[in-house]
Parts: C-alpha cells; structure tokens; sequence
C-alpha cells in the first residue's frame, strides 16, 4: 500500500534547478535509501518529503494528500545530532520534548520516555545531558525523540554519517531490527553505497546536475537480500556485491 | 587556604597603599584642604551616615531607581529584541530608529524626563531604562539571530505551537546570553542612576555626594565616593556571578 508518493517532484533553489521532475511512490513498511554524490540534491528531496521544502513543481502526497508542512506523522532525524539536541536538556527532557509537543499528558511522558529508551538501549543514561555523551549515543537520542512522536515515517538525513565505522554499523543493525520490529517506513539519505544496499529494501539514486536527457532519478533498484541481514555474510552475499558493482557504475563513483 | 589569603592580600596592597597615602598626604601637606580628607575622616564620616539613617536612605533610593529602570528595559528589550530577531521585517522596518534614538546619550533626556515626570522616582527610572533598553534589546536580537538553525527546524519538525516554541527553544536558548546582556545593563543602570542624581534629581547617593561637595565636607564627599564605589563593585560582581551561573546551567555541562 502506498504511503507516500512522489509526483513529478521537481526542486528549484536560487534559479537552479536541483531535482528534476522525479516521480516514484513509497510503501508503508519500506525501507527506502537514497542515494546520490554531493549536491544531487537528496537532502532536499528528503526535506520536501518532510515538508521543509515546498517544491517547485508537482507535489509530494502523504496518504492522497499534499504535504504542505512539518507533520508529526513524519519524523525527520537530522544529520547533525549534536546541534539538534537541546543542550541544557537532559536526555529523557529531549525526549520528551517530542511528546509535550504532541500534548500528552505529564503522567504518560515518563513511561513512553522509558519505553523509547529501553528500545535505544539508553535506559541507563536518561539523566544525561547530550553533552556527557559519545556521537552515537546523541544520534540514538535524536532517533528516541523521533520514535517518541509515533510516526508512521522516518527520515534520515545521512543519520551516521559523521560516526565512526564500528559505531555505524551498531546504529545500522540497531535502526534495522527496529524497523523490522514495527510498521515504520523509513527513507535514508546516504552518501555510502554499501550502507545504502545494506539497510534498504530499495535503492533510489539520484545524479546530480540533471538534464532532460539525464534526469535527477538515475535508477531505482530493489534489493532482494533476505533478512536479518548481517554484517558480515549480508556483505558478502553474491545479490550485495551485483548491486554494489551496479550503482557503482551508475554513480561512476561514491 | 594560604594561597588564597595571598591573592587577596595582592589584590588589596594596591588600594590600601593609596588610601594610606591618601592619609598622610591629607594630614601632612594638604591640612585644611577643601578637596581632600584623610580617609579615617571618611570613615567617621561613613558611620555617621549610616547612624543617622543617610546612607541607607540613599543607597535605598539609588538601587531602586537603577533596579525599577533595568526590570522595565528588560521586559521591553527582551520582548522587542525577541521579535526584531525573529522577524526580518520587523527589524528592517525599525532599525533606522533604533539606530537614532540609541545614539541619543541618555544623559540629554534628564531635561525632557524632568519635564515630564517632575523630580523622583518616576524620572530616573525612564531615564535609567532609556539608557539600558538599547543594549539588552540589541543583545537579544543578536542571540536569537544566532539560535542554532537546526533547534527551530527541530521545532518546526515537531510542530510546536509558536508559545511553546517561545518558551522551550527561542528562550532556553537565548537565556545564556540575555544574562551577558543583563550584566552590561545593571553596570549601565548605576551609573546613569547616579548621574542623574548628580545632575538633577534631588535623591539618592549621586545627590548625597553633591550636597557633600556643595557643604564643604571633603570627608563626608570622600565617604560617598568610596561607598558609590563598593556598592558599584558589589552589584556587578553579583550580576557577574549570575551570568556564569546560568552559562553553566544552560550549557549543557552540569
């Protein structure tokens, strides 16, 4: 079933065009990574799906209607997590943020709180400012708050892109087996081609400086690899490596 | 423990060296002098004061002056500054007169207050506001221009209402700087309170130490000036304190 769609989405900023016109259309449940060189524009593609952007031409649409703002059905977990957390807020304070924004009840916060944490794994560090704690422990702060608002999307904007390897690949496994374990329907931007195939169920890569000819949505490729999917024989897998070649080429290089 | 006695007595061996200078030139060369006193003078006149209730009086009516001026520029710089730095427009619309009416020196709106309000509390209180209004609101408008971009798209993204964006984002964020702007104020707010005694207004310790001067008692004008001192030292030091205070509980580090 179709959650979000795409329909001839095109993005202009400053009088040069960004995005041309790119149609596609997202079901509830997938996990979408797109994917694309610098300046392709797939933050802003993102952030129009979000409703930060108002694009130029055609229009998103979130269950048949336009997305005209900011909605709390989507959630959007911005790249730089040490600048989205509200400094002189603890942990389970940013949290709840999210939920005070929502108007719930003072008396069902601290359980939700608790709730999101348990499924960050950082129960333990709720009395934490942001400040106390490692890149990705702020980053999985910024994906609790999200998930504290109960979306029904989740959009990630290149989320462990400034994280070491090793704590990537934790926070990979970690957003994949939360995903599986709810309806979440996730779009991730991504400059990393293999992080791109490893968590999504579909590729979307886009070129930058489109043309008629070439446009923005230089191809869309479904990645067939089972679940769970794993480090190290997900990677290994022969349908990774073929799609990995594939976008490569597509991409020329990431 | 001695090392802090130390650094006390360093700091204090300037002062007393010119205050015991003060003394034996006073009692030696300049005997008669109706400019100077020696200090212990001074401080017999000092007590004096304060057992006949003077000092009190006076000190009473100089901070409360300067602290009635600092609370109405704070409410109305923060609340002007708040909404020239988050609307463009409105800071475009007004910056030509703010730029006009800040260069005015707050001293040239001593005849016109004294004209409108008549002597007291009423004159130095829009005279000290005047003053002090500029740089708050300038300061505010300065800090939420620099509010970290991501926080508002944070509030944005959470659709919170416009109050709750005020209270929990825009104000927590500024709040570290609105008491930089509040330490600059009060230094502000006790010297123009003074002048404006001096020059005008018949209460207060700027008065006190004109009546001093005008009566021909070196010693009681010493005492004034020495305790105008203090009290000036006092105050800021405590505004000072409250500025790191809050710095570090805003900061993020506990």
């Amino acid at each position: 079933m179709s959650i979000l769609s795409f329909e001839n989405v095109a993005i202009e900023l400053g009088g040069r065009q960004i995005l041309s016109p790119t149609s596609f259309t997202v079901n509830k449940g997938e996990f979408i990574s797109i994917i694309g060189p610098s300046g392709c524009g797939k933050t802003t593609l993102l952030r129009a799906a979000a409703g930060f952007v108002t694009p130029s031409g055609g229009a998103v649409r979130r269950r048949g209607e336009v997305v005209a703002g900011p909605s709390r059905e989507m959630a959007f977990v911005f790249q730089d997590y040490g600048r989205a957390l509200l400094p002189w807020r603890t942990v389970e304070g940013n949290i709840s943020l999210a939920l005070e924004a929502a108007s719930v009840p003072a008396g069902q916060r601290p359980e939700r709180i608790r709730r999101v944490l348990e499924t960050v794994n950082l129960a333990a560090h709720a009395r934490k400012f942001p400040a106390q704690l490692s890149g990705g422990m702020q980053q999985r702060v910024q994906i609790a708050r999200c998930l504290a608002q109960e979306p029904e999307i989740l959009m990630m904007d290149e989320p462990f892109g400034a994280l070491d390897a090793m704590t990537r690949e934790s926070l990979q496994d970690g957003l994949l087996k939360l995903v599986r374990n709810s309806d979440l329907t996730v779009l991730f931007v991504t400059h990393d081609l293999e992080e791109a195939i490893y968590l999504g169920d579909r590729v979307i890569a886009l070129r930058a400086n489109p043309t008629p000819a070439q446009p923005s949505l230089a191809a869309m490729i479904d990645v067939s690899i089972p679940h769970p999917r794993d480090q190290l024989s997900t990677k290994e897998h022969p349908d990774f490596l073929r799609l990995r070649r594939e976008l490569y080429q597509f991409l020329g290089h990431h | 423990m001695p090392e802090a006695i130390l650094k006390w007595a360093r700091a204090l061996a300037f002062p007393l060296a010119v205050l015991a200078a003060l003394e034996v030139y006073a009692r030696t060369i300049a005997i008669n002098s109706d400019a100077l006193a020696p200090p212990t003078q001074a401080a017999q006149a000092f007590l004096q004061a304060v057992s006949d209730g003077s000092l009190l009086a006076a000190t009473g009516f100089t901070l409360l002056g300067a602290g009635l001026g600092l609370l109405v520029a704070t409410v109305l710089g923060i609340a002007l500054g708040i909404l020239l730095g988050l609307s463009r427009h409105a800071a475009q619309t007004s910056f030509l007169s703010v730029e006009i009416f800040r260069t005015i020196p707050s001293v040239a709106l001593i005849p016109l207050a004294m004209l409108i309000f008549g002597f007291g509390m009423n004159m130095e209180v829009s005279v000290v506001a005047f003053a002090t209004v500029w740089p708050i609101l300038i300061l505010t408008q300065t800090a939420v221009r620099q509010i970290e971009p991501a926080l508002l798209e944070v509030a944005r993204a959470l659709d919170l209402s416009p109050g709750a964006r005020l209270a929990k984002i825009i104000v927590p964020a500024i709040l570290p700087r609105l008491f930089v702007a509040l330490r600059l104020a009060v230094a502000i707010a006790l010297v123009v309170a003074v002048t404006v005694e001096i020059v005008a207004n018949p209460y207060g310790m700027g008065y006190a130490i004109m009546i001093a001067q005008q009566s021909m008692e070196p010693a009681l004008m010493l005492a004034w000036l020495l305790w105008i001192a203090l009290v000036g030292y006092i105050v800021n030091e405590a505004a000072l304190r409250l500025q790191h205070f809050v710095a570090r509980r805003m900061g993020a580090m506990p």
